[in-house]
């Protein structure tokens, strides 16, 4: 039950807004970061926490593409297909992806430790092609890179190529500045 | 009513000058004055979406095409809608939608009365310029009796909408986005909602639809007939559509009937009723014992013979009738006549005594009205509503819908005190919209009513001309209150004297102030006392007579206020008029040329004592069931064996029917023609669907027969000859119009309470109900209406069945914990009357302490209640007791 185990933190999403049923997508996110996806409790649970029927609850997380309605594998890569990064070559990423875990996207592998995804662009269009694994961003993303970040996840759950979702400016750069 | 300035806009549409209401929406407008507008999400029950865009027009000095189903009129608008641009649009509209929509109008109900098809005739291209392959949804199982094929839906969110702002259910979720939204519930589960089928009636298309008619006519082929509901006070129009004689589908066109098209389950999907198999379709008659087929003739001239005979023997006070409010008004007024004229005896009632009768009563003696001094209309108008023991959406979900509207859509204050909590679940909850809370307990309604006067008093809210009118009034009821100490009235509401304080505020406040009073109070002891104290209430705040403000009783039985108006009550003559008053009888002798019995008029409960005592020998009974509907300590049934003769007239062979000598098969609604009046007071048709089912014969026409044979002819060619005599001796039948119009309050009668009348029973309605603290481990059982169920008639509509077929009893989840219940777990109740067993539903509107069971599946728990007649009115209570509750 996520509100006998996260009363303050939830009593304090509530505060923040005046109309009760605002705190949906923060609930939500709360729930999925739990799970790794919202599962029907959850979404029973927050519609008794804000007075909503599950219904109203179930339309929000079928409207964001971002909140998962099945559990997904321990890694969940998202692939970005968006213009930019097709034009690099996603399509080919989403490939050599489909044929290193033997899934399609929307699926996960039976050990339950890979489920891939597409999504739109992730704004990191000038490193492209590029995925996020979990909260982290791996880019300019080549078939060498590619088995090394499976093999890395998969020995040490992580992996050192990460580069964080927030590339721009490049650290180096940043360094230097200072 | 009318207390707004109406301001008025001209415009100009396709060439023509209209003037409209400032506010008015474009599409809306252009309808008035002929010009449909072609459009899928708009609904004028609903707020405006224009997520279609399909009702595009042209407004001059707007450089885009507008949607007209969102857009006001203004002063000098200038609106095309036939225009290139505009024919264009909707042509590219109707081309995306038709790019997804499956088009198999061949087996779609919905084909010959859909939009899109309509739409599409106007101003489709044949061809369609989409190659790809059309958008497939899986078909999924949604629900017993609601079918979705999402393919066809052309998502417009009409059906969503009506669930949320309409029901306030909140039913129905559109997942996903886009092209690939799909109207679903819950994830996969299927539906579990009210089941009103207003999301099948506002659907377009053919996206949603019933499946109690699915796949069973085209809708060219069914014959119409606009009539009305027989399952509740609300009245409701509905068309029953037929084919062939058989019932198909049931349905209400948008602002048909007072209900303006809305509808309840009872409504839409309980249709089935008058064709169950098991309706009865020859008299009945006992023979060795059993009952067994008769032809009319012997059946009738049986019944004579035996009358005659016993009617000399003892006179016309050894018989005595019951009629259900159910039946129509022409029924019942025959039945009156017939029991006055032809048997010569006043002593007969209906089921309105089981409730009805002490909001009546209230009025008359306060007011001196039998009917409601307000209309639909003016709970939508008012400023606050006060709403004590109705549990509305299930008792009266229509007048449901007024006050959800009043509250929703124009911000109304809405104080509750009522058996039931706030909270979410899968049927609407009142409750869930009041600003103003205060959880009842079922038997202590008065209490709160008590605490609510208390705080008018005390926080100076008597209307001061009240007070310099009736002084004495105003300080005996201010003394009352003030004897009644905060304490005592926190204990028996729950609620603290500031909560009480605020909800009296609120409602006194308030320009125009309505209270609904529903069965909660009506049929628990001193029903009519506290509806008297809740006029009290509207008198104190200066409510009282003003437009628009009133205090409305709520008819159970469709019927309920025609059985009082008819005369069919033990106190009343048609009218209503008082079985003593001298000018009444006189006048009705005048019209029937036959002198009045002088007898005594005797109540239900009175009937049955006589009948035990052996004093009444003979017993007709038109549609009632006393036997089924009292707890047995009533001991009903062994009043009916002693009878030496017992007839029913009936659809079904109840447990009353089965212990008749005759029994009479009946017409039902659906088969005959007359008048219901609804709880508003409002006289509406009933008109006549599908043909008599078997040998069954309308009930004035038994009765008109039965007369003929005792050598009293009351004879009527038709319903309608019935309707014209009774409108020469009751007022308010006269015309059969759109919109009743309500009695005002007799100026000296309400004097007179004033001054004198309340006097008479103020200490007894000014103290708190004497404490029934329940004992250690007991719940309070309440024996409620259901919203899927209307007495036991609907127990046989195989719709409703499917929502609900068996009782359970309804815990609080507190209750349901500290028992070690769960959900479906069987439990015993048990009291020092009796036990049974039932199983376990846990709901969150139920209070702690109490426990729900729906009175239509209540054969065992009637063995656990007790009974007592009101001391004034004869009402029976029996809706609540103590029961002992452990798990089995
Ligand atoms: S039938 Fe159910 S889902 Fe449809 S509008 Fe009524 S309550 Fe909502
Ligand atoms: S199911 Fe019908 S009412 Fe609901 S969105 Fe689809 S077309 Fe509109
Ligand atoms: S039961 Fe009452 S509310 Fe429901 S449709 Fe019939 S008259 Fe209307
Ligand atoms: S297009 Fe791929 S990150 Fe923007
Ligand atoms: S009807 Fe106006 S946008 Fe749908």
């Amino acid at each position: 039950m996520l509100l006998e185990k996260y009363t303050d933190h939830i009593n304090e999403i509530l505060s923040r807004y005046p109309v009760r049923r605002s705190a949906l997508l923060p609930l939500l996110n709360l729930a999925q970061r739990e799970d790794g996806y919202v599962s029907e409790s959850a979404m029973k649970e927050i519609a008794r926490i804000l007075r909503l029927t599950p219904s109203q609850v179930y339309e929000v997380v079928t409207f964001y593409t971002m909140l998962n309605l099945k559990p997904i594998g321990k890694f969940h890569i998202q692939v970005c297909r968006s213009l930019m990064c097709a034009l690099v070559g996603s399509d080919t990423l989403v490939g050599w992806l489909q044929a290193r875990l033997g899934i399609r996207p929307r699926e996960t592998t039976p050990d339950r430790l890979f489920t891939l995804s597409t999504v739109e662009c992730l704004a990191s269009c000038g490193t492209g092609p590029m995925m996020q694994v979990n909260e982290e961003y791996y880019e300019q993303l080549t078939e060498e890179k590619v088995d090394r970040i499976l093999a890395d996840l998969k020995r040490d759950g992580t992996c050192s190529l990460k580069s964080g979702p927030f590339m721009f400016p490049q650290p180096e750069l940043q360094q230097v500045k200072r | 009513m009318a207390d707004v300035a109406i301001e008025t806009v001209t415009l100009t549409i396709d060439g023509v000058p209209v003037t409209a209401l400032k506010g008015t929406l474009v599409i809306e407008a252009a309808r008035q004055m002929g010009v449909m507008i072609p459009h899928f999400c708009y609904h004028p029950k609903l707020k405006p979406d224009a997520n279609c865009r399909m009702c595009v027009v042209e407004i001059e000095k707007v450089p885009k095409l507008q949607t007209s189903c969102s857009t006001p009129v203004a002063e000098g608008m200038v609106v095309r809608t036939a225009t290139t641009v505009v024919n264009e649009a909707h042509k590219s509209i109707l081309e995306f939608i038709l790019a997804n929509h499956p088009l198999d109008c061949p087996v779609c109900d919905q084909g010959g009365r859909c939009d899109l098809q309509d739409f599409s005739h106007e101003s489709t291209p044949t061809t369609s310029r989409f190659v790809e392959v059309k958008r497939i949804f899986q078909k999924e199982y949604f629900s017993p009796l609601i079918e979705t094929e999402m393919n066809r839906c052309v998502q417009c969110l009409r059906c969503v909408r009506y669930c949320d702002e309409v029901m306030d259910v909140k039913a129905l979720a559109p997942s996903g986005r886009g092209t690939m939204t799909e109207i679903k519930h819950f994830s996969i589960h299927e539906l579990d909602c009210e089941f009103c089928g207003g999301c099948v009636q506002i659907c377009p298309v053919g996206a949603i639809t019933s499946r109690l008619s699915m796949y069973e006519f085209r809708p060219w082929m069914l014959k119409r007939a606009d009539t009305i509901c027989t399952y509740c006070g609300d009245g409701c129009q509905i068309t029953i559509q037929t084919k062939e004689n058989e019932l198909i589908e049931v349905n209400s066109s948008h602002g048909a009937g007072r209900n303006n098209g809305d509808l309840c389950p009872r409504g839409f999907f309980g249709y089935h009723v008058s064709t169950h198999p098991d309706r009865l379709q020859h008299p009945l008659i006992r023979r060795n014992g059993a009952l067994v087929q008769t032809t009319w003739e012997e059946a009738l001239e049986f019944i004579a013979e035996t009358c005659l005979s016993l009617k000399l023997a003892h006179g016309p006070t050894a018989f005595a009738g019951l009629i259900a409010s159910r039946c129509t008004n022409e029924d019942l007024y025959v039945f009156q006549k017939f029991m006055r004229l032809v048997i010569g005896t006043n002593q007969l009632d209906s089921s309105a005594r089981y409730g009805h009768i002490n909001g009546v009563r209230a009025l008359l003696r306060v007011q001196g009205t039998h009917r409601w001094t307000i209309a639909f209309e003016d709970i939508v108008s008012a400023h606050a509503l006060l709403l004590v023991g109705t549990n509305i959406t299930e008792t009266n979900p229509i007048t449901g819908l007024k006050v959800k509207e009043a509250v929703k859509k124009r911000g109304a204050v809405l104080v509750t005190v009522e058996a039931l909590q706030p909270a979410i679940g899968t049927i609407s909850n009142i409750t869930n919209l009041a600003a103003h809370h205060v959880t009842a307990h079922p038997e202590r309604f008065g209490d709160a009513v008590l605490g609510l006067i208390k705080g008018v008093v005390e926080e100076g809210l008597v209307d001061p001309s009240l007070t310099q009118r009736a002084p004495e009034y105003v300080k005996a009821i201010s003394e009352a209150v003030r004897c009644l100490p905060w304490s005592a009235i926190e204990q028996a509401t729950g609620s603290t004297s500031s909560a009480l304080r605020a909800a009296a505020r609120a409602f006194a406040d308030a320009p125009r102030a309505v209270i609904l009073v529903g069965q909660g109070v009506l049929r628990a002891p001193g029903g009519s006392g506290v509806t008297t104290t809740l006029l009290d209430l509207l008198l104190l705040t200066g409510h009282h007579g003003r437009p628009g403000c009133g205090l409305a009783p709520l008819a159970e039985e469709n019927n309920d206020q025609g059985a009082v108006e008819m005369g069919t009550v033990a106190e009343f003559l048609p009218g209503p008029g008082d079985l003593t008053d001298q000018a009444v009888r006189e006048r009705i002798a005048g019209l029937w040329k036959e002198e009045l019995p002088q007898t005594p008029g005797r109540t239900l409960m009175e009937i049955l004592d006589d009948a035990r005592a052996g004093t009444v020998k003979v017993l007709f009974v038109v549609g009632e069931n006393p036997v089924g509907t009292l707890p047995h300590a009533a001991r009903a049934k062994e009043a009916l064996e002693r009878l030496e003769l017992l007839v029913c007239q009936e659809l079904f062979l109840t447990e009353t029917a089965a212990l008749a000598d005759v029994v009479l098969p009946a017409c039902s609604y659906a088969e005959k023609s007359g008048t219901f009046t609804n709880t508003e007071g409002h006289v509406q048709s009933v008109r006549q669907a599908i043909e008599p089912v078997g040998e069954s014969r309308p009930d004035w026409e038994i009765l008109s027969a039965l007369s003929v044979l005792l050598g009293y002819p009351i004879e009527y060619r038709e319903p309608r000859e019935i309707l014209k005599e009774i409108r020469s001796l009751i007022s308010g039948y006269g015309l059969l119009g759109p919109a009743p119009i309500p009695p005002r309050p007799d100026a000296a009668v309400v004097e007179g309470y004033l001054k004198k009348g309340f006097a008479e029973d103020v200490t007894s309605r000014y103290s708190l109900s004497s404490s029934t603290d329940r004992q250690a481990g007991n719940l309070t059982l309440v024996v409620a209406q259901s919203l899927f169920h209307s007495g036991k008639l609907s127990t046989r509509a195989k719709g409703l069945l499917e929502l609900q077929k068996a009782g359970a009893l309804a815990l609080n989840p507190a209750d349901a914990t500290l028992l070690g219940i769960a959900e479906g777990d069987q439990v015993r109740l048990s009291n020092a009357r009796g036990q049974m067993t039932t199983s376990v539903q846990v709901r969150d509107r139920v209070p702690e302490g109490q426990a729900v069971f729906p009175e239509h599946f209540d054969q065992e728990v009637r063995r656990l209640l007790s009974v007592s007649p009101d001391p004034q009115t004869g009402a029976p209570y029996f809706k609540t007791t103590q029961v002992k509750v452990e798990k089995v």
